[in-house]
């Protein structure tokens, strides 16, 4: 009796030390040795989550068989700081972080030395690209497609959309009720909105510091425009800021606003896809204009299938990955344009791919949803 | 003796173990963390953190908690966290009670089906049941579209606020209350609700004196249950609720993730827990003083 209890603890006890030694320091499991499984690690929205599943790794395990694609999600990119954090910890003890390629905004994690550095002789596609989107991640990080934020504005209501920041400013505060912006903690075309009316009032050398470091004491510099964009919360839909990118074009599908800044590449799917009315028009705005950038792909420095990810990297620099993510999302290609087919050249009409204004940086971006959250909304 | 003893740890050991590697070690780094304690397990987090304190004494600084206490919007969150709690247990508490009595007084197939429904919730996610009650009280959902209908085209939009939040968590809430409040009534024994009748008691009186004082240590289980779920819930106020101020969930992951101050985010942790302290303690006292009665505790 006494020795079938002892047996029975033993066995509860057992499995559930092996457990919590398992999730202390397994090793990281490698694929078969024929061929590599590369773990993506996509941060975004549902459209490049699409973008992902949909095009690009049936695409890459078509074209090189030897390697297969695994996905990691992180909807708005909620896991980024955690990912970031995870990353930092793996180069430091240089162990596998768990992502072989990250597409996501990491460019901390480039300038911080916690990547690969890419170049021709690593990348060789990137012949094509155009060096300046290198510099802000110090050459860490493939750029592989880009998107800026443009004006969507029913043409049903809006007859005669503004054209300048000013007008746009004007128009809102005319319009109660008619416009919306997401917080821009949750989604990038809301930052955005917020970024260009707060650059109204920074000065162009700060401006530049925001954008390339971290100085928390040109904070000061907002004051003035977090005060406009107070002034403005009367006038927004509802007094209420949606959460992410996608609930804004929700609305404006619905017909609940007229007018909202937007992601150039999800507006232009969704309009193709019908999810937008065709009355819907885009345009972008000047004095500032609305940012834009480079998506980057980041190969850990530790990666433990560093070969697949720049193998996949690469191969998504050629024209017809290029053309297909042109196809699929409406993302501005990183090559020269004229290297695509004509049909896809013919599909940024109304936007422009070459007046990207570049958003803040990482660590300015991030007291800016801060300062933002505790003086605008309420 | 002494080996029956070591059997019983031993069988008790993997919940413990399991805990103490899983809760209380982070739960323990996690407040070196915000007395500025960088090192060690923290060293990964306060590599990438802003706006962090470092501990300038050997015990640790109290920086992060002066900044996060000198912030009007923590306070307005914490009051809105608190409100919300406060209503959302007693609405949980009459409703799930009125459900609970009715079924256990008039047992017809109506009272059932008024409880079966009272414990649908159960079964919808809660971020889809968000979602819905979000539309349905949007400005062009069912409630505004009949207010409409009905010639009030003002009527007061429920969505983005603090009172859509409420009733997003009574609605999580709600079953676990019914749940737990009718087996609590239905245990009371038809015999002393008889006796309190054949004196003459008014079925007010029965309530009053027999149902509610048998059924105390349920209801304060449901109340302990419903406090603490509301106080650490992310879900329902990050969809339904406005930008700011909102609940405590939305503005700790806000200011773990966007904002990049973990340790800040821990402070605001810290406070919740506290609160939910608060809120265990009657828990726990209802709990022993209803084994001391029936004569359990040793």
């Amino acid at each position: 009796m006494t020795f079938r209890n002892g047996a029975l603890a033993a066995l509860v006890v057992l499995p559930t030390v092996c457990l919590a030694l398992a999730g202390c320091g397994g090793a990281p499991t490698t694929g078969n040795s024929g061929g590599q499984t590369v773990t993506v690690y996509v941060s975004g929205d549902t459209n490049v989550k699409d973008l992902w599943q949909k095009t690009l790794i049936p695409g890459f395990q078509q074209a090189q068989p030897q390697y297969s694609v695994k996905m990691a999600f992180s909807e708005h990119g909620v896991n980024d700081v955690t990912t970031l954090a995870k990353l930092g910890a793996a180069v430091k003890t240089n162990s596998d972080p768990g992502e072989d390629l990250i597409d996501g905004d990491f460019t901390q994690a480039a300038t911080s030395g916690w990547t690969e550095k890419v170049s021709t002789a690593n990348v060789a596609n990137l012949k094509n690209v155009d060096p300046k989107l290198l510099l802000p991640v110090e050459g860490g990080s493939v750029p592989y497609r880009a998107s800026a934020v443009v004006l969507a504005y029913d043409s049903k209501t809006v007859a005669d959309p503004p054209t300048t920041l000013d007008a746009l400013l004007a128009w809102i505060k005319a319009n109660p009720g008619k416009f919306t912006y997401n917080s821009p903690a949750t989604g990038g075309s809301g930052l955005s909105f917020v970024t260009t009316v707060l650059d109204k009032y920074v000065p162009a050398t700060d401006r530049d510091k925001m954008v390339s470091g971290y100085d928390p004491a040109l904070n000061g510099d907002w004051d003035q425009g977090l005060r406009t964009l107070k002034d403005l919360g009367p006038s927004i839909y509802q007094h209420v800021y949606p959460n992410g990118n996608q609930n804004v074009l929700n609305l404006l599908a619905k017909g609940q606003v007229s007018i909202a800044p937007v992601w150039s590449d999800q507006a232009l799917s969704s309009l193709a896809s019908g999810l937008l009315p065709p009355t819907v028009k885009l345009a972008q705005i000047s004095d500032p204009s609305f940012t834009g950038g480079p998506a980057y792909l980041t190969i850990p420095k530790t990666a433990t299938h560093k070969a697949g990810a720049l193998a996949l990297a690469n191969w998504v620099l050629e024209p017809a990955q290029q053309a297909a993510v042109a196809k699929a999302m409406s993302g501005f290609p990183v090559i020269p344009i004229s290297q695509l087919p004509a049909d896809v050249q013919g599909h940024f009409a109304g936007t422009d791919p070459n007046t990207l204004r570049p958003p803040y940086s990482d660590q300015t971006g991030a007291d800016l949803n801060r300062l933002w959250q505790q003086n605008v909304p309420g | 003796m002494q080996s029956a003893k070591i059997r019983a740890a031993l069988l008790a050991s993997p919940p413990i173990i399991l805990i103490a590697l899983f809760v209380g070690l982070p739960v323990v780094s996690a407040v070196l963390y915000t007395f500025g304690h960088t090192g060690g397990m923290n060293s990964v987090v306060a590599q990438i953190a802003q706006h962090q304190y470092v501990a300038d004494h050997w015990w640790g600084t109290v920086g992060a908690y002066r900044n996060v206490f000198a912030t009007g919007s923590f306070w307005h969150s914490l009051l809105d966290t608190v409100l919300v709690t406060v209503c959302a247990t007693a609405l949980v508490l009459v409703l799930g009670g009125g459900v609970a009595l009715y079924l256990r007084l008039s047992g017809g197939w109506l009272s059932k089906v008024v409880s079966l429904l009272a414990v649908v919730p159960l079964f919808i996610p809660v971020v889809i049941a968000s979602y819905a009650i979000l539309v349905f009280y949007a400005p062009d959902g069912f409630v505004g579209s009949v207010c409409q209908l009905l010639g009030w085209p003002d009527a007061p939009v429920l969505s983005y606020t603090m009172v859509g939040v409420t009733i997003g968590q009574v609605w999580v809430n709600l079953p676990l209350g019914v749940l737990l409040l009718s087996s609590a009534f239905t245990s009371v024994p038809d015999v002393l609700i008889d006796a309190a009748r054949d004196a003459g008691a008014p079925m007010t009186r029965v309530i009053r004196s027999v149902l509610l004082p048998m059924s105390a240590l349920p209801a304060v289980i449901v109340a302990t249950f419903t406090a603490i779920s509301v106080l650490g819930s992310f879900t329902v106020p990050f969809l339904i609720g406005p930008s700011a101020p909102n609940m405590l969930g939305p503005e700790m992951a806000n200011t773990f993730g966007p904002f990049n101050q973990p340790q800040q985010a821990e402070v605001m942790a810290v406070v919740v827990f506290l609160l939910a302290v608060g809120a265990g303690v009657y828990y726990v006292r209802a709990n022993f003083r209803a084994s001391k009665r029936s004569g359990a505790s040793r």
